[in-house]
C-alpha cells in the first residue's frame, strides 16, 4: 500500500477520465497490463477498492497515470478528486502482457476504457526495436474517443470505429481486425486486447482461427486484488477457475473461457 | 502498559484481534503488505475433505456498506492444504487456526483426522455456517442437533480446541450456540454472513447463480453485535466476534459485548492494514480507560444500570 498524490485528475473524453498520480514505486517496477487497486473513499462505503490498468508511466517525473471511465459510486467519487489530494493504493498487481517474439507485428485491440492498458502496452512495444505495430480502436460514440494520437505518436497506425459511425467506420474494432488480416495472410502477428467481454470473445475467435496468439486483459470485480478473496473468478480452459487478481488481469487467450 | 494478551480456547493470543476465515486466504498472500506475525491468530480459508472448484462468477457484489459473496468455499482440499500451505503456516510464530467444512457429518470427522497429526495447529474453526454451498455448509447450523453432531464428531477426532462457526440465519441463535457447547466446543465464533441476494435490473435476474449469497461488512455490524450479547448471557464458552469489523471502536463494541476476541473479515479487503490499527486503537483505548488487561473488557456492557 502506499499513499500516492494526485497530480492531476481531468476529463479526456466523455465520462472518461485521466488520473495522474505521484507514485514512485509504481513508476520504477509497473509492466504494462498491470494494475493499481485504489481506494476511493477513506471510510468503509462504498466498501471494496477500485482496480484500474495502469495507462502510463513516466519514470523520470514518478508518476503513474490511470484512464477510468465513471460508471458507478467509486467512479464518480474518484472524478471528484482534485490535485493534491491523497489516494491509497496497492500495486502494482497482476500479471502483465507478455512482448512479442522479435519479427513479429503487434496488432492491438481496444474497445472503450479498454483502451488504456494497451496506451502503456504501446509505449513499452514502441521501444523494442523495428516494431511497427497496429491499433484497432472501438468507442460507441466520437465523443469518448482518445489516445489515437498517442498510439500514432508511438508509431502505430491506428484505426477507428464507432458503434453509432460518428467518427472512422461505423461497427467494432474486431471487424477492423478481420479485415486486416484477410488482407494480410501471411503475417506473423500477435493480438493484444482489452475492452468489453464481447470484444474479447470475438478477438479470440479470430486469432484462434487465424493461428495467431492473443492476450486479453480481463475485468472483474475484485475483492483483495492479490489473490487471497478468490472473488474474481473466470473459467480456467483446464477446469477450475483462474483469479483475474493474481493469474491475470492478462491471460493467453487459450487459458480462458469468454462467455 | 495494557496486557493485550488473552486466553481463548485454550489458545494464548498477543492480542484479541484475529482475521476471518476466507478473506485472508492462506496468510501467505498478505504476508508482502505486512507482518502477519503480529495478529493475534490467523485463520485459514476453509478446507474440505477434497479439492473444491467453488461457484461460478460473478462471486461478488458490493453493496451500501456490504458486500455480499458467493466464492463457494473454493479450496485446495484437505491434501492440497497440507501439501501446499501448511509448510507457510507452520512456520509463524502466531497460532494458526485451520477452519474445515463438509457436506457430511463423516467428511468433517475426516478432515479432523487427516489433520490431527499436525504439530502447530491451534485450533479448528468448525465452519457448520457457510451459505454458499449446496450442501452442508449453513445447513448444519440451522438445528441444534445437527450442529451438535458436527461439532461432537469433530471433537472426537481431534486433539485441538474446536471452535465452533455459527450462522446467524436461524431464528434464535442461543439454542444453537447451547447445543455446540454442549457437543463440547471450546469456543464459538459469531458470525458468519447473512443471507442476502441481489438482483441484476438490466439482465432482469439474480447476480448471482445460486441466488443467495452471503452478505458482510458494516451493514450486518448490528446484528452480529446483538448476536454476540445474546450467547454471552447464553454460554460459558468464549465468543469470538466479528462482522463487519473495520475499526478499533467496532472491535471495542463487540469487546464489551461479550466478545473475548474479534476477527476482521472484510474490512481488510479495503484496507490491508485494518487489524493492525485496530490492535493499536485497542491498545489506546484501553489505557486512556485504565485497564490494565484488554480482558478486563470482556461482557462489560452486561452490567446492571447500578453497576455504571
Amino acid at each position: 500500500m502506499h499513499q500516492a498524490e494526485i497530480i492531476l485528475n481531468e476529463k479526456v473524453a466523455h465520462s472518461i477520465y485521466l488520473l495522474r498520480l505521484r507514485a514512485n514505486k509504481v513508476a520504477e517496477s509497473a509492466n504494462p497490463g498491470q494494475f493499481l487497486h485504489v481506494k476511493c473513499t477513506k471510510g468503509p462505503h462504498p466498501l471494496l477498492r477500485r482496480p484500474f490498468s495502469i495507462a502510463d508511466v513516466q519514470r523520470k517525473k514518478d508518476t503513474a497515470d490511470i484512464i477510468y471511465r465513471v460508471v458507478g459510486e467509486g467512479t464518480s467519487i474518484l472524478s471528484q478528486k482534485k490535485p493534491g489530494e491523497v489516494l491509497d493504493l496497492m500495486g502494482p498487481l497482476g500479471r502483465g502482457f507478455p512482448l512479442p517474439l522479435p519479427g513479429t507485428l503487434p496488432l492491438i485491440v481496444g474497445g472503450g476504457v479498454g483502451v488504456a492498458p494497451l496506451l502503456f502496452l504501446a509505449k513499452k512495444l514502441s521501444k523494442v526495436a523495428g516494431l511497427e505495430g497496429r491499433a484497432f480502436l472501438g468507442f460507441s460514440s466520437a465523443r469518448e474517443t482518445f489516445g489515437m494520437e498517442v498510439f500514432e505518436s508511438y508509431g502505430f497506425s491506428v484505426e477507428l470505429a464507432t458503434v453509432d459511425g460518428t467518427c472512422g467506420k461505423m461497427g467494432f474494432p474486431t471487424e477492423l481486425l478481420e479485415d486486416y488480416l484477410k488482407s494480410e495472410k501471411k503475417v506473423k502477428a500477435i493480438v493484444y486486447a482489452c475492452g468489453p467481454r464481447m470484444l474479447l470473445l470475438k478477438v479470440k475467435e479470430i486469432a484462434a482461427s487465424c493461428g495467431i496468439p492473443a492476450y486479453l486483459s480481463l475485468e472483474e470485480r475484485m475483492g483483495c486484488g492479490i489473490g487471497a478473496c478468490l472473488g474474481c473468478a473466470v473459467k480456467s480452459a483446464k477446469g477450475g477457475y483462474k483469479k483475474v487478481c493474481r493469474d491475470g488481469p492478462v491471460f493467453e487467450a487459450g487459458e480462458v473461457e469468454i462467455w | 502498559m495494557v496486557d493485550l494478551s488473552v486466553k481463548i480456547a485454550g489458545i494464548c493470543l498477543k492480542n484479541p484481534v484475529m482475521v476471518a476465515s476466507g478473506t485472508f486466504g492462506f496468510a501467505r498472500e498478505y504476508s508482502r503488505m505486512f507482518d502477519v506475525n503480529e495478529l493475534g491468530a490467523v485463520v485459514t480459508k476453509g478446507i474440505t475433505l477434497l479439492p473444491k472448484e467453488g461457484n461460478p462468477p460473478p462471486r461478488l457484489f458490493e453493496t451500501p456498506a456490504g458486500l455480499l459473496n458467493s466464492v463457494g468455499l473454493e479450496n485446495p482440499g484437505v491434501e492440497g492444504f497440507i501439501r501446499d500451505e501448511w509448510p507457510y503456516l507452520k512456520n509463524l510464530q502466531v497460532p494458526v487456526i485451520v477452519n474445515i467444512a463438509g457436506e457430511t457429518v463423516e467428511e468433517y470427522r475426516r478432515i479432523a483426522q487427516r489433520l490431527s497429526p499436525l504439530e502447530g495447529i491451534s485450533a479448528l474453526e468448525v465452519n457448520i455456517s457457510c451459505p454458499n454451498v449446496e450442501k452442508g455448509g449453513m445447513a448444519f447450523s440451522r438445528h441444534p442437533d445437527s450442529a451438535y453432531e458436527v461439532v461432537r464428531a469433530v471433537k472426537e477426532q481431534s486433539p485441538f480446541p474446536v471452535i465452533a462457526k455459527l450462522s446467524p440465519n436461524v431464528s434464535d441463535i442461543r439454542e444453537i450456540a447451547l447445543a455446540v457447547e454442549e457437543a463440547g466446543a471450546d469456543a464459538v465464533s459469531l458470525i458468519n454472513t447473512m443471507l442476502g441476494m441481489a438482483v441484476d435490473v438490466e439482465k432482469k435476474r439474480p447476480v448471482f447463480k445460486r441466488v443467495f449469497a452471503g452478505l458482510s461488512g458494516p451493514a450486518v455490524k448490528p446484528i452480529a453485535l446483538r448476536m454476540v450479547y445474546e450467547v454471552y448471557e447464553a454460554v460459558k464458552i468464549p465468543i469470538i466476534g466479528m462482522g463487519g469489523i473495520f475499526g478499533w471502536r467496532d472491535a471495542v463494541e463487540f469487546i464489551l459485548a461479550g466478545a473475548s476476541a474479534v476477527a476482521v473479515g472484510s474490512a481488510i479487503f479495503s484496507d490491508p492494514a485494518a487489524p493492525l490499527k485496530i490492535i493499536r486503537g485497542l491498545e489506546d483505548y484501553a489505557t486512556r480507560n485504565l485497564k490494565t488487561r484488554i480482558s478486563d473488557l470482556v461482557g462489560l456492557a452486561h452490567r446492571n444500570d447500578a453497576e455504571f
